[in-house]
């Protein structure tokens, strides 16, 4: 574990000084400042292909019944899990990352496969399938992997804030919120490791669906679509 | 680490769950020596949580139950920064987590208003008697109170629930943070555990938290 810590503190959250790209500090907006215009786009291009192939329209969607919008809740929790286990185990192959920070991706990496199997085997037949993805670099830059990494871990916890009180199955919702606890610790580790607060406030608030994805749209970090659904026909049979 | 689950598997666990594990948890402390009350057996004043269908009065025993575990960690980090000897960022986790422990009690205090019954009477050990057992203390104690408030989302309404969720994440954290302060790794299983309303009484008791 990391060695530096008991006998610093954490600094002041120093937003500007760790994110070159600006990708995190739209996720903290996102997060703190609610109505700011530029995210309330909602689903942009990179949004909506991240949930191609979902079952109902990407927003808006008043579903007919409850086990039609549990499985859109689910599959709008793989596709961002699809996000953060490709983001990690691509990390992890490329081999930039070092100390804490390897050791960081691949645990975190390891859950998020495991939410994306978990999730896959639920939806069976209704998943929808993995998008293509290209990371721009941060999977290969320590830093930018560092900011990244905090940006999906916030967003994924306040993603699935915002859902789980509208999931009906009692089954579904426990599975929910108990993955929801591990995207906050994954949140609060990797705070810590890019030297800012683990837990930054007394209240986590939720982010809906539309903006979440809005800030996906924005990483351009989606590329393609999934071509088939997850269990869906293989192109060559023979 | 745990890196396989399942929705459905993990999902229905709670119900059935409980008891094996409440079980298997008073085998341990049997074995283990350790004086420790039945997990049905509930002090007078503590919350009798039965998981039925979501109510507002379900709602109020179940925030009053998070009153109780609120209560104690309010109390376990003002104790801690007083008398545990914190320095450093073990002193900095204390403060900025005790005071989002003490606005997780006054929320839960204006949610219940006039509901909000008695916390029974609590006693801090000797956890707050030097930085390390501090540490140890702040572990485990977050790590119960976060699976504590995650076993009951599925008795709570959607809206109470949906409040509390905003508390629940920063327990998370709270508990990563600890961890990763102790050398242990922040997040351990790719499904966090659950404690019923009697495995988590069972628990504080085991600690010497709950008389």
């Amino acid at each position: 574990m990391s060695e530096r810590n008991t006998s610093e503190s954490i600094g002041a959250l120093e937003l500007d000084e760790l994110d070159a790209d600006g990708a995190l500090r739209e996720v903290s907006d996102a997060l703190g400042h609610p109505t700011r215009g530029q995210l309330l786009k909602g689903a942009g291009v990179g949004g909506a292909m991240l949930l191609a192939g979902a079952a109902g329209p990407v927003a808006g969607a008043v579903a007919k019944g409850s086990a039609k919008q549990d499985r859109e809740i689910l599959n709008y929790a793989l596709a961002l899990e699809y996000l953060q286990a490709a983001f990690y185990t691509e990390a992890e192959r490329l081999g930039a990352l070092r100390g804490e920070f390897a050791h960081q991706a691949q645990v975190v990496g390891a859950h998020e496969r495991a939410h994306v199997k978990a999730l896959r085997q639920t939806l069976g037949a209704s998943a929808i399938g993995r998008p293509r993805f290209d990371f721009r670099g941060v999977t290969e830059d320590q830093p930018a992997f560092r900011r990244t990494a905090v940006a999906f871990e916030d967003l994924g916890t306040a993603a699935y804030k915002d859902q789980a009180p509208r999931i009906k199955s009692r089954a579904y919702l426990s599975a929910a919120i108990r993955i929801h606890s591990v995207e906050a610790r994954h949140a609060a580790w990797i705070r810590r490791l890019a030297g800012v607060l683990p837990a930054p406030d007394a209240f986590d608030e939720p982010l809906t669906k539309s903006r979440v994805l809005g800030v996906v749209a924005d990483t351009k970090f989606v590329v393609s679509a999934p071509r088939t659904s997850a269990f869906g026909s293989p192109r060559y049979t023979g | 680490m745990t890196d396989e689950i399942n929705l459905e598997v993990i999902g229905g666990a709670p119900e059935t769950r409980g008891a094996d594990s409440r079980a298997a948890f008073l085998e341990r402390a049997v074995v283990a020596g350790g004086a420790i009350i039945a997990g049905g057996v509930l002090l007078t004043g503590l919350p009798k949580l039965a998981a039925s269908a979501p109510s507002a009065d379900q709602d109020a025993e179940i925030l009053n139950f998070a009153l109780i575990v609120e209560t104690l960690q309010s109390k376990f980090y003002e104790a801690g920064l007083k008398s545990a000897g914190l320095s450093g960022e073990l002193r900095q986790f204390a403060q900025v987590v005790g005071g989002h422990e003490r606005k997780h009690l006054a929320f839960l205090k204006e949610a219940l208003g006039k509901g909000v019954k008695p916390v029974p009477k609590l006693s801090l050990g000797d956890g707050v008697s030097s930085a390390a057992k501090f540490r140890a203390a702040a572990v485990a104690l977050e790590d119960i109170g976060l699976a504590a408030y995650n076993g009951q989302a599925t008795n709570l309404t959607p809206a109470t629930l949906g409040a509390a969720a905003k508390i629940v994440s920063v327990e998370a954290r709270h508990a990563s943070w600890a961890r990763d302060l102790a050398g242990e790794v922040p997040a351990p299983h790719a499904s966090d555990t659950v404690l019923s309303a009697d495995e988590t009484q069972a628990r504080l008791r085991e600690a010497g938290y709950l008389g």
